[in-house]
């Protein structure tokens, strides 16, 4: 975050939309922050947010185009003016089933435009002003949206509650899950890393990661360094 | 409310309404609280943005405080915060 992003949350409005009387989630919860912020995002413009498909005990749905059947994530899907839809998907990476290389790269917003989205995102929290641009301008483009955002969960990622932030900002410097977006078929990666922190580095704070030996953290350094190499030939090319 | 056992909660302690974690009152479970150093803090309202309690409000003057009846205790806006503004204190 640089010094002018520093004082961009003075340009939000002060009005609480969100759980202006408190909720039921743990302390330190990914999930709740993220929605916080996009509340805050869609406060002024979309009229109907409150009548959007959730109340605060979030539903458990199934994603659309999700590559695993059995992973349930919490889905927020709000009705356009124009009659499409944005659904926004709450990624806490706390399936079912056991967590594996290829759970960790996210291919989610490439499915959905491929399967006629027309604005797909990937957003954290941790660059908060990042995510709500990004939540705006899906709810302004035409046809259906798809927004994935990452978000930590203290008790299954096993670390302490006051590093949420700290560690969705660290999943995007070790470009593990890097903030791009494709509009129109046009990738753009929207927080460059140039200088990335190692896989090693974001794991090792994760309780989570304890048993993963070092040949597959490897691997999945190779897989995190191809799929982002990809990302920048497609944007560089204007795809 | 604060009699209620997990067997007297719903299944999954699912919520049916909401607005229901007042009753619980978080801020009075013996956690650490966050406390503004007000000569360190610039009011940039980082605190207030990366708050998942919706806790942090702003304040007449600028500056920013907590409600404590909101306030869990996680420690993020101690933990963001630029200027080292705040730290985490027992308050009664």
């Amino acid at each position: 975050m640089d010094k002018f992003n520093l004082y961009a949350a003075q340009m939000l409005s002060f009005n609480e939309h969100f759980a202006d009387k408190g909720h039921n989630a743990c302390k330190g919860c990914g999930i709740a922050l993220s929605a916080r912020q996009v509340y805050k995002a869609l406060e002024n413009i979309c009229q109907d947010i409150e009548k959007a498909e959730w109340q605060i005990p979030w539903q458990q749905e199934e994603t659309v185009g999700s590559k695993s059947d059995n992973s349930k994530l919490s889905l927020l899907t709000i009705k356009k003016e124009s009659g499409d839809t944005l659904q926004i998907c709450f990624d806490n990476e706390c399936s079912d089933k056991k967590i594996d290389n290829s759970d960790l790269i996210k291919r989610q917003p490439a499915i959905a435009a491929a399967s006629g989205c027309n604005y797909a995102a990937t957003a954290s929290p941790s660059h908060p002003f990042d995510l709500i641009d990004k939540i705006r301008s899906a709810y302004k483009s035409a046809g259906s949206a798809f927004v994935q955002i990452l978000c930590p969960c203290p008790v299954v990622w096993d670390f302490d509650t006051e590093n949420t932030v700290r560690l969705a900002r660290m999943a995007v410097e070790a470009r593990v899950f890097p903030l791009y977006e494709i509009s129109a078929g046009y990738y753009r990666i929207s927080a460059q890393e140039n200088n990335p922190r190692t896989v090693n580095d974001y794991l090792s704070r994760q309780g989570r990661f304890s048993g993963w030996k070092k040949k597959k953290i490897e691997a999945l350094q190779e897989k995190v360094n191809n799929f982002y190499d990809s990302l920048i030939e497609k944007s560089n090319k204007g795809l | 409310m604060s009699n209620k056992n997990f067997k007297q909660e719903n299944v999954g302690c699912y919520l049916l309404e909401t607005d229901n974690a007042q009753p619980y009152k978080p801020g009075t479970k013996p956690e650490l609280r966050p406390v503004w150093d007000k000569d360190l803090c610039a009011r940039c309202a980082l605190c207030y943005i990366y708050c998942p309690d919706a806790a942090i409000s702003r304040q007449e003057d600028g500056y920013f405080d907590i409600d404590i009846n909101k306030c869990k205790g996680c420690g993020i806006c101690h933990r963001e915060c630029w200027f080292g503004a705040i730290s985490m204190q027992e308050v009664n």
